[in-house]
């Protein structure tokens, strides 16, 4: 119980360290604002290229009015934080899938298709406006980035108990934040959403960094992902002495078998399709780094860098060859800048890399299209038990039954689930209601070590409104990938920014205790029962209205009794009928004439029972020489 | 009216009266009608020409670019896989493949299995596939295409079909160098032919399955890494690059069917690549038969249905349409060296390489999973079809038959009761609904159940703890528990008498549960169902309780009821397909050796139903024998004293 108390203190509470407030008091009460850019490249395993850009925009804008005059941050940043109670945003436009396994992990984490979470935070603020907020705040992003966020609403949203921490600097008391969480996992990601991506770039995509990314370039990648940071930090004492920082990823990871030429070697030209041709002139910094050890060993570079540098981070030393593009194009005249990593020619020496201390996959379990199980396993190939705390967001149309959660253990590298369960420390369960609530789930749990954990849960698929069928119904359904977190006590393929930093050179020996991670595993497709949308369908269901509409007349007369009766009062005559018409109708009209002696027609001559009343209606009278009548026995 | 309300409506009216004069005519009518609809089913009027429904296939849309480096990396992978089978006589050289998986760059993976094999004291087999998965640029592993071949270790009986492993290996290779790829291609290598594919199936899909779960026989275990929703899946069984013709094998598990589309995307391409390619295709020696097109049409379904009729895929394809994944095997045949047609062997296998990248390409293009086209449907001709809503008319007027003789049996109920009463005249309507009412219902449902019992043994006796503890193997426990059920069947209506009327009414049910069983499996599996209902529907219209009948006519209903039984009908089978199979044996022989394998078949089927759920011994057991022992008890018409009934009927 203490350890699982100990664990949770851990991921609860984020200690801020005071670096970032120690800079806004050097600079108070003045707007100064900067620009970074930086290129990250690793060699991955399996001939794969990591390549991650990140644009840091920082201003200091202090009092919350000086927000309507922006000069780097774009326009609309500012306005979402004059407008909504947003504190920290993220943004996540990911195609494509990281694989943890061979590459480690990321800089930047996202799930594919879109992400989007967000904190609020302000006085009197209640659930209710943050929902509101929510939908707005997506919505506009729906626009900047041309992203379909604008699906994002309450049936897909939830509020993250455990998982997340604020990244920001927040004012009054806890109680007042609030998060967010939404995935769209079926959005895809394409060029429409990077063009608006780089125009909220100070430079846009006319000089630095940024000229590198060609969507042409960019979407023959394994993986890509565009994210969108936003985090504000404001001065405990002070609300008028604010920082706010926009921080732009683009994510890329190139599979160099999939260029045309040799896969040995590689340069910038030919994964982004054409040289540097400066930098930014808005930029303060603006900086390529170079892994140089692990895979990068392999590769000789072109030209050297200007200098290296090593990083410790939690025991695992990183080499970078760091390129200051600023210095390269001190000189007058345009020019073209490369860098070429040339490999070891005939050297195919696969070896196999060690995977990294936690990762995950998940998958769909069972046939046929009423249930399922969703199944989880997260695998710990370190020698120390993690604290792991995972969140499940099951949309609506597919029910999850808490019952069935299940969490079992097994030895690594052993593939059969033994019966050993696992105990949660840690328990959040929302469920879901239909068309209004996703469900909920987090739990969090102590995984030993060398060991994965198996979660499953059974689901039950939900027989759809014929309208709320997406188009291509066949295709599946989509549910989001889990969000996994975790405290390393090692700095093994961990790569992303410490908290308090900003910057990608930030993360250089940047040393902790533990080192939060935060993983996605795999979207997944189920099959909901669907009918067939085509024109058997279509007769199916005008027959189906047919029936229904025939069932009644049909019933009425297979349970009502038929009586003929016979109009005697009727002469044969024609004369004499049509005498006998006229007088008929001239006395109808005063009274209503009860027909006399009703000829039933009893079956088989059984003995009638009851002797009905029978009304003649004055229209059938004047044409029928005989008219029926239904009577209800 | 008051069709439903009105008590005095008799259901004996003229036209039912009339009819049920004629009820045999009748029936037999039907029948006839629905085997000529059969018939006409092969005639071109009655079917028709395949067309691709899926348009996201768009089969060769994109010229092939599969060249002639995969053919030589093809050649190079099978000398050296001839090299390792040398080492390798009755097992596969996983590690080989594992190797070439990795040096293609795929994520290589291998999935043991444990087969608990039931009989014979508990044997426990182990086995591994080794599967490779290209991860697509296009997608985050949401969806999967399985590519796989079955190893066949040199001592294997079967077709040696080693150069699949490497065709399958350079088209992985190809692939890998591509980006358009928008499903996750999973390149499998399964062992122990269907045994292999069905736990790699099973972990797929049931991976968290307890592994001491008693009742299982096929411990398929987890698989280290999947690929999303598979969505189809192409086995390749290749005999050599030289190939003569293709044999698209489709029939599954239970007689399910892949998609139409599928086949017909197969078609198309291999239509493009110049191969020859077709459904149940054979040599060009004997395609070449001066068969009338009727002729060849009626063989071509009549092969089709006898295949789907045993449930047992023809390959290991059908083992994925259990879990809705369309599947289908091609399956090449090698050339015979005395051929006309002489092709280069450096690009040998270059036509079926490009058919293989055309089928993926179409695939990979699908958007949605195969839903439009048929499910249900009898290939006439490699490019001509019956769909179901065709072929059911057939099988529908057999089972007609049974509903309208139980409906005209009922109705002529009381008119019989009458006749045997003395005074027929003065029975009232509401008379004859009590001889109704007071039929012996009861025993009638207890007589069902006990027959439906003795039907349901045969699927657990085999498999129950004690009996498998018994030092006897499998084929002959079987077989001796089946045919003491059959005994006990047979003996059944000697030894239990029912009381009057109780035949009458075990007859009514009888017609009714055989024609919802007829439907029911029809629907499932048309080719059983409507084979069923052909051998047994005459024997069934034929069956009259009446004791006024003629007594020869009788005894021959009785023979003809004792070659129907199941166990009757399976050796008849054997017995027809072992003298074609073996013409050299004498009849003596012949007799033995059919029933030996008929044993084995027996076995064989145990197995199949709980290994791969194979429903076929089920059916057999649990509705086809308890309907056979309620006709043996018709045919006997073994009744109580009339004097009784009579004294009953007046308490009444």
């Amino acid at each position: 119980m203490t350890t699982a108390l100990a664990f949770l203190l851990l991921l609860l509470f984020t200690p801020l360290a005071p670096l970032a407030l120690a800079q806004i008091h050097q600079s108070q009460y003045h707007t100064d604002e900067q620009f970074h850019e930086e290129l990250v490249v690793r060699p991955l395993a399996g001939d794969h290229v990591n390549t991650y850009f990140q644009f840091t925009t920082r201003w200091h804008y202090g009092n919350r009015n000086n927000l309507y005059h922006t000069q780097l941050t774009p326009r609309v940043i500012a306005e979402i934080l004059q407008t909504y109670d947003v504190k920290e945003l993220h943004i996540g436009l990911t195609q494509g899938l990281w694989r943890y396994e061979t590459w480690g992990y990321p800089i930047v984490e996202a799930t594919g298709g879109a992400e989007l979470w967000a904190w609020f935070s302000s006085p009197n603020l209640t659930s209710e406006d943050v929902d509101k907020q929510w939908m707005r705040l997506a919505n506009v992003f729906s626009g900047v980035l041309c992203a379909s966020l604008n699906f994002v609403d309450n049936t897909n949203s939830i509020a993250p108990k455990h998982i997340f921490r604020p990244q920001f600097m927040h004012l009054g008391n806890q109680s007042q934040q609030f998060v967010r969480y939404s995935t769209l996992p079926r959005e895809i990601v394409c060029t429409e959403n990077l063009t608006p991506w780089k125009k909220l770039l100070p430079c846009g995509s006319a000089s630095g960094l940024a000229t590198l990314l060609n969507s042409g370039y960019v979407h023959n990648t394994k993986y890509h992902s565009l994210g969108v940071k936003v985090r504000t930090l404001c001065d405990s004492s002070d609300p008028d002495n604010c920082i706010v920082e926009l921080t732009q990823t683009a994510n890329l990871v190139y599979d160099l078998k999939l260029l045309e030429q040799s896969s040995t070697d590689f340069s910038l030209r030919r994964l982004f399709g054409m040289g540097l041709n400066g930098y930014c002139e808005l930029a303060t910094s603006s900086n390529i780094y170079v892994q140089r050890n692990e895979q990068g060993e392999r590769f000789q570079l072109v030209p050297q860098p200007q200098h290296e540098l090593t990083s410790t981070v939690g025991g695992y030393t990183v080499l970078y060859g760091v390129y200051d593009i600023q210095q390269l194009f001190a000189g007058p005249g345009a020019r073209l800048f490369n860098i070429a990593w040339v490999g070891a020619k005939g050297n195919s020496n696969r070896e196999q890399t060690l995977p990294p201390p936690l990762y995950a996959h998940r998958y769909l379990l069972g046939n046929g299209q009423k249930r399922g199980r969703i199944a989880t396993e997260v695998t710990n190939t370190h020698y120390e038990p993690l604290p792991v705390v995972l969140m499940e967001l099951v949309p609506w149309y597919v029910h999850a039954y808490l019952h069935t959660l299940r969490l079992r253990s097994k030895p690594q590298h052993l593939h059969e689930c033994s019966a050993k369960m696992l105990k949660f420390q840690l328990l959040h369960y929302a469920p879901g209601k239909q068309r209004e609530l996703p469900t909920h789930l987090e739990i969090g749990f102590v995984l030993p070590a060398q060991s994965s954990a198996l979660i499953t849960i059974e689901v039950d698929y939900l027989l759809l409104k014929w309208l709320e069928y997406p188009p291509d119904a066949n295709h599946g359904h989509y549910i989001g990938a889990a969000v996994i977190s975790s405290q390393l006590p090692i700095g093994r393929n961990y790569t992303a920014l410490p908290l308090e930093g900003h910057l990608f050179k930030d993360s250089f020996n940047a040393s902790r205790a533990t080192y939060l991670l935060t993983l996605r595993t795999e979207a997944l497709i189920v099959s909901l029962p669907t009918p067939d949308f085509s024109m058997p369908y279509n007769v199916i269901c005008l027959a189906c209205t047919v029936v229904a509409l025939a069932f009644g007349p049909i019933h009425s007369v297979a349970t009502k009794l038929i009586i003929v009766e016979r109009q005697t009062t009727m002469p044969r005559n024609l004369l004499r009928k049509l005498f006998h018409k006229l007088t008929n109708r001239a006395g109808k009209r005063s009274t209503d004439v009860v027909g006399d002696q009703p000829l039933k027609r009893k079956p088989d001559g059984e003995p009638e029972a009851k002797v009905e009343e029978v009304k003649q209606q004055p229209d059938q009278a004047e044409s029928n020489q005989s008219c029926d009548k239904q009577a209800s026995m | 009216m008051g069709l439903l309300s009105d008590p005095s409506l008799s259901t004996h009216n003229k036209l039912v009266d009339n009819l049920a004069k004629h009820m045999r005519k009748v029936c037999y009518a039907f029948y006839t009608a629905g085997v000529i609809w059969f018939m006409c089913l092969a005639l071109p009027e009655f079917n028709h020409g395949t067309y691709l429904s899926e348009n996201a296939l768009s089969p060769g849309l994109v010229y092939p670019e599969i060249r002639i480096d995969a053919n030589r990396l093809a050649v190079q992978l099978l000398e050296e896989l001839q090299r390792e089978r040398k080492d390798h006589q009755s097992t596969t050289p996983h590690a080989w493949i594992l190797a070439k998986f990795k040096e293609f760059g795929l994520e290589t993976h291998t999935h043991n299995y444990t087969l608990r094999y039931p009989f014979g004291g508990g044997k426990e087999f182990h086995g591994k596939n080794v599967y490779g998965i290209l991860r697509a640029p296009r997608i985050g592993s949401t969806e999967g295409i399985v590519f796989s071949a079955p190893y066949r270790a040199p001592s294997s009986v079967h077709v040696d079909i080693t150069s699949s492993v490497p065709l399958l290996l350079a088209f992985a290779d190809f692939a890998r160098r591509k980006n358009y790829w928008a499903k996750d291609l999973i390149f499998l290598v399964t062992e122990q032919e269907q045994l292999g594919m069905q736990a790699w199936l099973e972990a797929y899909h049931e991976g968290d399955r307890d592994p001491d779960s008693t009742n299982s026989y096929l411990l398929a275990g987890n698989l280290p890494a999947r690929a999303g929703s598979l969505q189809a899946a192409l086995n390749i069984e290749v005999q050599d690059f030289e190939i003569d013709y293709i044999d698209v094998k489709i029939e599954g598990l239970n007689g399910k069917l892949p998609n139409l589309d599928m086949f017909n995307l197969v078609q198309r391409i291999m239509a493009r690549e110049g191969v020859t390619s077709g459904y149940k295709q054979t040599p060009r020696k004997k395609r070449r038969s001066s068969l009338s097109n009727y002729e060849q049409n009626l063989r071509q379904i009549l092969a089709m249905l006898s295949t789907q009729s045993s449930g047992v895929p023809n390959g290991n394809h059908g083992l994925f349409h259990r879990y809705r994944i369309d599947a289908l095997t091609i399956s090449a045949a090698k050339r015979v060296t005395n051929s006309n047609v002489k092709a280069n062997p450096s690009s040998a296998a270059v036509p079926l390489l490009k058919a293989i990248e055309g089928i993926a390409r179409s695939l990979n293009n699908l958007l949605e999973r195969f839903h439009q086209s048929f499910f249900f449907y009898v290939i006439v001709h490699n490019d001509r079809y019956i769909s179901i809503g065709d072929y059911m008319p057939a099988l529908v007027a057999l089972a007609a038959c049974s509903v309208i003789k139980a409906y005209l049996t009922w109705s002529t109920l009381e008119a019989t009761q009458k006749s045997d009463d003395a005074n027929p005249k003065t029975e009232t309507a509401s008379g004859l609904e009590s001889i109704k009412l007071s039929l012996p219902y009861g025993s009638v449902l207890i007589y069902l159940a006990a027959a439906l019992f003795i039907g349901y043994m045969g699927n657990v006796l085999p498999l129950h703890q004690y009996i498998l503890e018994l030092p006897v193997s499998a084929a002959p426990l079987t077989a001796s528990i089946l045919i003491a059920l059959n005994v006990l069947g047979f003996g059944l209506p000697f030894v239990v008498v029912l009381p009057p009327g109780a035949l009458e009414l075990l007859h009514i049910s009888l017609l009714l549960i055989y024609g919802c069983a007829l439907i029911v499996i029809g629907l499932l599996n048309f080719s059983l169902g409507f084979f069923v209902a052909v051998l047994t529907t005459p024997m069934v219209i034929a069956l009259n309780t009446k004791s006024s009948a003629n007594s020869t006519l009788r005894s021959l209903t009785r023979v003809w009821t004792l070659l129907l039984n199941p166990l009757v009908v399976i050796y008849i089978i054997v017995l027809i397909m072992s003298f074609y199979q073996f013409p050299e044996l004498t009849l003596q022989q012949l007799l033995l050796r059919a029933a030996t394998a008929a044993m084995d078949a027996s076995t064989f089927a145990l197995i199949d139903s709980v290994i791969y759920g194979n429903w076929l011994y089920f059916a057999i057991c649990t509705v086809f024998l308890p309907l056979w022992i309620i006709c043996w008890t018709l045919a006997l018409a073994k009744r109580r004293d009339s004097a009784i009934p009579q004294a009953k009927l007046k308490i009444n």
